[in-house]
């Protein structure tokens, strides 16, 4: 476009740097949100399996159900929540506006620390499905310091900022859901329904004491992790208000019918023993396994087909499946894995960013850096603090059970406080905009409470009191670091004279 | 006629959501890039880089607006914030500087003295601006 118009001598502008309180776009449907959802959710089964069978033994499919009707609890109340409050902070954001900012830096730090463990146990199963290709991964020293290893490349990664494909991140949530209904799908035609006598005789014959039944209940709730993803992303959702509660919702249902489906294929293919002893760290590669030697093609085919030519075909088709289907379970477990990490170390960016954003934590945390424009000190900060919560995994063979119990001490924390900020903000704020509204509802001096959320809050406080009283290790690291933040959160406010409990304004983040 | 850039002067008014609306609409055919932009006028008594919380606090909210608009209306809008004596030049050197094609503007009629007046702006954009120019009236209701 030619022009002659200058500005005259007097014409002066200045740019201003704009403060972005909207930095993410929105570019999210109910389909990404539910990929970048069920990648963490999803991921969880490739470990949970196994850390529930320690534990839980044949009650494992009873216990994995009953934590996936807390889950559809959780899932509701934060359906409510994210689209009414569709912030990156989640129930730390649901918890500040139900209560105060003290809650909310309760709620907030309690998810940055099931966010580590997250990290952690992600990074430290990852080598154990590795161990399918190269064996010595699968050893405690060299497993620990593989998953050190992936810690350390992801959190330089998160560092300089390279960017996660939404459309990478759907491609494997759909090839995981597809090898996952393969995986049933074998084992419920060929296994469970001809011999429906093993499937029983592993879950009754090793049932395991109340005490190990109401813990592994407690350590099933692992196998929701990422409920909160939704929520955190629903700043880059478009429509948040109906996109993040379709998303919810679908996650509910993929996740509980596959959940349950893999606990069947599990204990069709081995026994609760074999399974705690042998492929607790990776047990959907045990199940593979165990497919590839209970399925015998030849037989499948005589089964299927009479005709000579029939019979090769289909005993081909099958003999290629079950020799890939091991190693597709290892690449594809240790991909998912490593996504679950990156996820983990993307959220507390997130998380930190948003947590800075109303001064609920220290803002060092959250000073962006001035070329990469990312959260590099929480980033550093938080991987680091992962990495100290792998150390036992190099002398202590129980490190897989402490992570479990430490993230579910975080996690149920959060969960809990997410349902008390549902119910406090229905009777504190009955006039907010709830685009998706919880029914069954009970009145309470004139307010109306989601039953959901009761039951909910009830029974996650139950279960985290229940793994602080048996669990001494996530007791103590667990209140340790819940002290470490309340210590900060007050220092930090005391410092920048702001209220302890009241809100204090929202403000831009500090550049480096 | 073929558009690269459109380029949309918010000023906090009631019409500022349909205009990003219609720059949206209008860029879509030919994924064209949509600038918003709110300029704060600083008094002659102040020194330009003058920095007034309260304005600054009211241009962010508005160009958050419009960038949740764009947002809804499922595009891309890139959003600045300047600083500037008057708006009018403010917008047309905006203008020259990114090579738009198109200005979309909204206006009010007002008769303050039974003369009508569509605001300073909107006359030095209609005059200077090598561009085209697209006023948008909202409905008196």
């Amino acid at each position: 476009m030619e022009t002659n118009w200058r500005p005259k001598l007097g014409d002066k502008f200045i740019r201003r740097p704009r403060a972005k309180t909207h930095p993410l776009k929105r570019v999210l449907g109910a389909f990404g949100l539910f990929s970048a959802g069920y990648g963490n959710v999803g991921s969880s089964i490739y470990y949970a399996l196994g850390l529930v069978a320690l534990i839980a033994l044949g009650a494992t499919p009873v216990v994995l159900f009953i934590a996936g009707i807390f889950f559809i609890f959780t899932a509701l109340s934060y359906a409510e929540g994210t689209a009414m409050i569709p912030e990156a902070g989640g129930s730390a954001s649901f918890a500040r506006r139900g209560f105060n900012d003290l809650f909310g830096s309760i709620t907030g730090w309690a998810l940055v620390f099931s966010y580590i463990v997250t990290i952690a146990i992600s990074a430290y199963t990852a080598p154990a499905y590795l161990g399918y290709f190269w064996q010595p991964l699968t050893a405690p020293v060299a497993g620990t310091i593989a998953a050190m290893g992936i810690i350390f490349f992801l959190m330089c990664l998160n560092i300089i900022g390279v960017k996660q494909s939404s459309i990478f991140n759907t491609a494997f949530a759909i090839l995981d859901v597809l090898t996952q209904i393969l995986i049933i799908l074998l084992a419920i035609l060929f296994i469970f329904a001809p011999h429906p006598q093993i499937f029983s005789q592993n879950v009754i014959g090793n049932w395991p004491s109340a005490h190990n039944l109401i813990l592994g209940i407690a350590i099933a709730t692992l196998a929701y992790t990422g409920v909160e993803t939704v929520s955190q992303l629903s700043e880059e959702a478009r429509h948040p208000a109906i996109t993040a509660p379709r998303a919810l919702i679908l996650m509910i249902a993929v996740v509980m019918i596959l959940f349950t489906g893999i606990s069947v294929a599990a204990f069709s293919t081995m026994t609760p023993t074999e399974m705690a002893l042998e492929w607790a760290r990776d047990p959907i590669a045990g199940i593979a396994y165990g497919l590839s030697v209970a399925i015998v093609p030849e037989e499948v085919a005589a089964g299927l087909s009479s005709s000579p030519a029939g019979i090769i075909v289909i005993t081909a088709i099958f003999a290629g499946i079950l020799k890939i289907l091991p190693a597709l379970v290892a690449i594809l477990a240790t991909t998912i894995l490593i996504i679950a990490t990156n996820a983990g170390l993307m959220g507390i960016s997130r998380l930190t960013f948003s947590l800075g954003r109303f001064q609920l934590i220290p803002l060092a945390f959250s000073r962006v850096h001035h070329k990469f424009k990312t959260p590099y000190r929480a980033i550093i900060f938080f991987s680091l603090v992962a990495l100290l919560l792998l150390i036992p995994g190099f002398f202590a063979p129980d490190t897989f059970i402490i992570l479990g119990g430490l993230y579910v001490f975080g996690s149920l924390l959060a969960f809990s406080l997410a349902h008390a900020s549902i119910l406090r903000l229905r009777i504190r704020h009955p006039e907010l905009s709830r685009p998706f509204k919880l029914r069954g509802n009970i009145k309470f001096k004139g307010c109306e409470l989601p039953v959901t959320a009761i039951l909910g809050l009830v029974f996650s406080s139950a279960i985290w009191l229940t793994v602080v009283m048996t669990q001494p290790y996530t007791r103590w690291v667990g209140f340790g670091w819940m002290l470490f933040g309340l210590i900060f959160y007050l220092t930090f406010r005391h410092r920048k004279r702001l209220p302890l409990i009241q809100a204090a304004r929202e403000i831009k983040l500090p550049v480096d | 006629m073929a558009i690269k850039n459109i380029l949309v002067p918010t000023n906090g008014g009631g019409a500022d959501g349909e205009i990003i609306k219609l720059a949206c609409s209008l860029a879509r055919r030919s994924k064209a890039k949509v600038y918003a932009v709110y300029i704060i006028e600083v008094e002659r008594s102040l020194s330009l880089d003058t920095q007034v919380d309260s304005e600054t606090e009211k241009a962010e909210k508005i160009l958050t607006q419009a960038e949740d608009t764009a947002a809804e209306a499922d595009y891309d809008v890139e959003t600045d914030l300047l600083q500037a004596r008057d708006a009018g030049p403010a917008i047309v050197n905006e203008a020259v500087e990114r090579g738009v094609d198109l200005i979309i503007m909204a206006t009010t009629y007002k008769k303050p003295h039974g003369v009508p007046d569509l605001g300073k702006a909107v006359y030095y954009v209609l005059k200077e601006a090598p561009c085209r120019v697209l006023l948008y009236r909202d409905s008196v209701s």
